[in-house]
């Protein structure tokens, strides 16, 4: 990498050599973070005899799904690309993906073709995204931040050139599938989340494969000393994020019953609970299970607001304090170990 | 024979050299191959009221909101509440205009709102040594539900047209000598800028902040100060900017600056391309903003469809990104 892209880091973190490590006060931060959120559960618990039922689970389950995919897509980045939210790993693209490809699966069945063509090629379209990404990240070494955030303006304008800027209504078997009910009561729509974290958690966290992600995300130069041919990791954490967007658009259509406009909302969730997810793992980074555990507690504050009456206009503002509260007592740890 | 290899190897070494260099005003060249392309193409571009309309619809607010973001990230920050500073910077403006307090309380009061949110981000920034892109970003989400909560999840402000106080369209709408206002106070901050950041000690400081922190802070520069100051400044012309954008609508619409986001991001990095090292120059970004506006505006006139005009920036700000950062990658 140039020298002047990775000069573009947090000045004060670099300025003391700050480091989020691990140890005891590390675990004291992780602890309280997670019996915060673990109080938040048990308040609503308490306060709603009806939030902690099976049904509403499963709701919370269903109506996290596509947050959580999009989330996982932005995590792989993240792992792949290290910690410096600015030079490291980060799809901006990921929203306007969504977006696009719901679009493209909207459109094609209203074209009249069946489940399998428009699948497939919302599958196309969203690998595409992610090849586009990647040639920008990787090929041309644009800075991801703004690599991704003209590929974002890209797909905004292909999905508004598809839609019009209209809602294009869609049903299919599929569809209708995905939101019926499957085994144990519990939606499709919630199966793919946790079938898809499940293959991920596996796949990231307990393979060499994922392994040598996070080494490529961490130490560049090390991982490539080590004989890892690190683009091939980057290029491929980007294409995984565009798939991602393509599976996340299925399922926003199956719950819309259509393409939807304004998915350019979500971005900014998106960026925020990968980051939020890091809370839960003992280095303080991004990993699936993090992110699924955050896009769930999202799910849940959201939810218990609902059942308690309590105005949702409240969420933005608890998801900004939390990380602001967690990120703040990690790096007053990282300042007293130093 | 050997040294003739050397010799066309130095050959080739000096023609990637100049081609660098010449990769390096892409913008430049984009910037003169629109312009030129748009003037022939479309006959009602290049006439003084088309001009002057871009230079106020299109180009007057971003710059300013970007001028913000090229000192930010100058330190290597970034600011992404910017939309929050011009949203409470608007909100606060409106309201009191609204309950009939005079035009000078108004701004006044608009500005403490965005310095508010500038103040706040120092605090994370400087005080706790948040990672700039967390702070602002939980800056921005608190942001998001104290304008909800304050406007019952999102309804606009709007003012009545008969009841205005005496000036109040002025700020976005009104003229002198011909230029309008905004103008005006674009090119004063343009200027500002140029100044603070070419000219001054504090621009020094943020400079050497943002390519050598570790060495900024062991030759004495008060390094947490400066930063926070910066983000202050920020949010200072975001809360200007929400006041024109204010007084242009008559109205506050809750989440509104949010669209400057992105665009002020992609203007900064795009004149970061014009900058040997990819360092943020206020000319740089200048240069972004009108490559961005007069794009906006001209695919317009030509008659390009509007979905369509999304999708023709999109690639033509990729493509540029594409040619100047394989520039930068050739010299480096």
């Amino acid at each position: 990498m140039d020298t002047s892209l990775t000069a573009l880091g947090d000045p004060i973190a670099n300025a003391k050599g700050r480091r989020a490590t691990a140890g005891w006060p590390s675990l004291l931060i992780r602890a309280g973070s997670l019996f915060a959120f673990a109080s938040v559960i048990l308040y609503f618990a308490i306060a709603a005899p009806a939030f902690l039922t099976f049904g509403n689970i499963a709701n919370v389950l269903e109506q996290s799904a596509i947050l959580g995919v999009l989330s996982f897509g932005m995590t792989i980045v993240m792992i792949g690309g290290g910690s410096n939210v600015i030079t490291g790993g980060i799809d901006l693209s990921l929203a306007g993906n969504l977006g696009l490809c719901a679009a493209v699966y909207a459109s094609v069945l209203r074209d009249g073709q069946s489940d399998t063509v428009a699948f497939s090629l919302t599958l196309t379209v969203g690998l595409a995204v992610g090849l586009l990404n990647a040639i920008a990240v990787v090929g041309l070494g644009i800075l991801p931040l703004i690599a991704t955030l003209s590929v974002m303006n890209i797909c905004a304008g292909f999905e508004l050139v598809l839609t019009q800027n209209t809602v294009i209504p869609a049903t299919s078997p599929l569809l209708s599938t995905l939101a019926d009910n499957g085994p144990l009561g519990i939606s499709y729509l919630a199966w793919v989340l946790l079938v898809l974290a499940v293959i991920l958690i596996i796949g990231v966290e307990f393979t060499p494969l994922g392994l040598r992600l996070y080494a490529v995300g961490a130490y560049r130069e090390a991982a490539r000393a080590a004989g890892l041919y690190v683009k091939s990791y980057i290029a491929a954490s980007y294409i995984l994020s565009g798939i991602c967007g393509a599976i996340a658009a299925v399922l926003s259509v199956s719950i819309l019953n259509g393409s939807s406009t304004g998915s350019g909302a979500m971005l900014l969730s998106v960026v925020l609970t990968p980051l939020l997810g890091a809370v839960f793992s003992r280095r303080v980074v991004p990993t699936i299970t993090g992110t699924l555990l955050s896009v769930l507690f999202i799910g849940f504050l959201i939810n218990g607001f609902q059942l308690t009456n309590v105005s949702s206009y409240w969420v933005n503002g608890v998801e900004g304090i939390l990380i602001l509260l967690v990120v703040a007592a990690t790096s007053l740890v990282g300042r007293r170990e130093s | 024979m050997a040294a003739e290899t050397s010799s066309t190897e130095a050959d080739f070494i000096t023609v990637r050299v100049r081609l660098s260099a010449v990769l390096r005003y892409t913008i430049v060249f984009a910037f003169i191959a629109v312009f030129v392309f748009l003037s022939i193409q479309a006959p009602a571009f290049f006439n003084g009221s088309n001009l002057l309309n871009l230079l106020v619809n299109n180009f007057a607010l971003l710059a300013l909101v970007s001028l913000g973001m090229t000192l930010v990230t100058s330190t290597g920050g970034i600011d992404l509440s910017v939309g929050t500073a011009i949203d409470i910077g608007s909100l606060v403006f409106i309201s009191l205009v609204s309950s009939r307090h005079s035009l000078p309380a108004a701004v006044f009061g608009g500005l403490l709102g965005a310095l508010l949110v500038g103040g706040f981000n120092a605090f994370l920034i400087s005080a706790l040594r948040i990672t700039p892109f967390l702070g602002t970003l939980g800056t921005l989400f608190v942001g998001e539900s104290v304008q909800q909560l304050a406007t019952n999840g999102g309804q606009p402000i709007y003012l009545i047209t008969g009841d205005l106080p005496r000036g109040f369209m002025e700020i976005g709408r009104g003229s002198f000598w011909g230029v309008p206002i905004p103008l005006y106070i674009v090119g004063v901050a343009i200027v500002g800028f140029l100044v603070l950041i070419q000219r001054t000690r504090f621009g020094r400081y943020v400079v050497a902040i943002g390519a050598q922190s570790e060495v900024a802070l062991y030759s004495g520069i008060q390094v947490r100060n400066t930063t926070g100051l910066v983000y202050l400044l920020s949010a200072l012309v975001c809360g200007v900017t929400g006041i024109i954008l204010s007084s242009t609508v008559k109205a506050y619409v809750p989440l509104s600056g949010n669209a400057y986001l992105l665009d002020s991001i992609g203007a900064t990095f795009i004149g970061t391309t014009l900058h040997a090292e990819g360092r943020p120059s206020v000319v740089g970004t200048v240069l972004g903003v009108l490559l961005l506006s007069i794009v906006t505006n001209g695919l317009l006139l030509i008659g390009w469809n509007f979905y369509w005009q999304q999708v023709g920036t999109g690639v033509l700000i990729f493509l540029v990104l594409a040619v100047s950062f394989l520039g930068r990658r050739a010299r480096a």
